[in-house]
């Protein structure tokens, strides 16, 4: 049986089932409560989360997304129950730190990580023409990065504690989730106070990190692999994802074609496109997406996790810094065209500068 | 070729495939790069799928250029 799901979760019909399955409860968790547009993403929940624990203050974000602890979570079953489970670490952890802190800027630059993306895509928003194509052109470059010998060196097996270090983290994450202690901040307004009741949140992400983790979803990695590879069985998922949330959009007559008026999200062309080039290529060296590394790391990568831990010290910089994009908003009845402040940009130029360093610094010789 | 006939060498890091495909097509054994099939590992690394005839012959190129492998396996 178990060997039979195997085969099933790596066939093309796993990986477009898994896409679809995504894609729909992406799109329906808004109705339940999530910020519209904002079904799943990892980059503003991890932002979310990072200003529940403290680490920034800005009022509209702050709220523990059970979703992120449940994708992790999620992952370390099914990776326990197919025998996956394997305690792993030892590769350039403060690079990989450092790379997830810049992939979280980019990320709050253009308002979205990957799969925000993909899904803003789907519900019309035409901004994210521009921050998808960024992506591709960053992950792109990290694909010839990878092709031309950069690598991050391999992991080592490891202590058993330390693959189940992150895993436990989480499940106090989700205890606190429930339990809502004074510490534990929350928005009064803004994204921050939208959110889908804890249970169901809890469970989507128990459900999708179950099956990401089976199929190896990885909206980075379907590129990357298109791209070194011409392999598309990534790509499939990542299509049916997006052709899902699109087909339940259009339903629930959420689907709003235009650059304007867009929930959470801005018109600023170039930063929209930077901020996801810097994401794309950030990803790419590490080897995944945001979803992915929460995958890893609940299956013991303890290198994925130095990275989650990256991005959500840089969610905590990018708001304290105020290097955060800003969202165009109405003021008087008419559109306030948010963007990048300096702070952001100069962020993000460095980003793309460590980025590019690496990339051309961090290879291997064999002679 | 039938893909019976196939078998895939893993590494450790995906720089090391990119290394051995350039080896192999050096010495004339056929290889194309391609994800690491999910019923072998959950790593989404790349690994060199060759013929089975040249599995001896791929290792030890491999072995002697200080390419580092996880493991051949028939697929």
């Amino acid at each position: 049986m178990r060997e039979k799901l195997t085969r099933f979760f790596g066939s093309p019909a796993g990986i477009i089932s898994t896409g679809s399955v995504i894609g729909l409860l992406a799109a329906y968790l808004p109705e339940l409560g999530n910020p519209p547009n904002m079904g799943v993403c990892v980059a503003c929940f991890e932002r979310d989360l990072a200003g529940a624990l403290g680490l920034h203050r800005a009022a509209p974000a702050l709220y523990l997304r059970p979703e992120i602890p449940a994708f992790v979570l999620g992952s370390m079953l099914a990776a326990l129950l197919f025998g996956e489970f394997r305690a792993r670490a030892g590769s350039a952890p403060v690079v990989r730190f450092l790379l997830g802190v810049f992939a979280m800027i980019g990320s709050l630059t253009f308002l979205g990580c990957p799969w925000r993306a993909l899904l803003r895509l789907a519900d019309g928003d035409l901004n994210a023409v521009l921050g998808v194509a960024g992506l591709v052109a960053g992950i792109g470059l990290g694909a010839w990065f990878v092709k031309q010998g950069f690598t991050l060196g391999r992991a080592w097996k490891s202590l058993p504690l330390t693959g189940w270090a992150f895993p436990l983290a989480m499940i106090v994450l989700v205890v606190f989730a429930f339990a809502k202690p004074s510490f534990i901040l929350e928005s009064e307004k803004g994204p921050g106070s939208m959110y889908a009741p804890v249970l169901v949140s809890l469970g989507v992400g128990l459900f999708i990190g179950f099956i990401a983790q089976r199929t190896r979803f990885c909206t980075m990695g379907s590129i990357r692999d298109a791209m070194l590879l011409r392999n598309f069985h990534l790509l499939y998922g990542v299509i049916a994802m997006v052709a899902a949330a699109f087909v339940l959009n259009l339903i629930l007559g959420r689907f709003h074609l235009g650059f304007d008026g867009q929930p959470l999200a801005h018109t600023n062309h170039l930063w929209n496109f930077l901020g996801m080039v810097l994401t794309g290529l950030a990803f790419a060296l590490a080897g995944g997406c945001p979803g992915r590394q929460l995958f890893l790391s609940g299956e013991g990568d303890g290198d994925a996790a130095v990275f989650v831990v990256g991005m959500i010290t840089g969610a905590g910089l990018a708001h304290n810094f105020a290097i955060a994009g800003v969202p165009d908003q109405v003021v008087d009845g008419a559109i306030k065209v948010g963007g990048l402040s300096a702070n952001g940009q100069i962020a993000v130029f460095v980003g793309l500068i460590f980025c590019l360093l690496l990339g051309f610094v961090l290879r291997e010789k064999f002679e | 070729m039938t893909k019976e006939s196939h078998a895939v060498i893993l590494f450790y890091t995906s720089n090391h495939a990119f290394r051995a495909e350039k080896m192999l097509d050096q010495e004339g054994i056929p290889c194309k790069l391609i994800p690491v099939p999910r019923h072998l590992s959950s790593d989404c690394s790349v690994c060199a799928r060759i013929t089975r005839d040249q599995m001896e012959a791929a290792r030890r190129i491999l072995d002697a250029a200080r390419v580092e492998t996880l493991g051949i396996h028939e697929i």
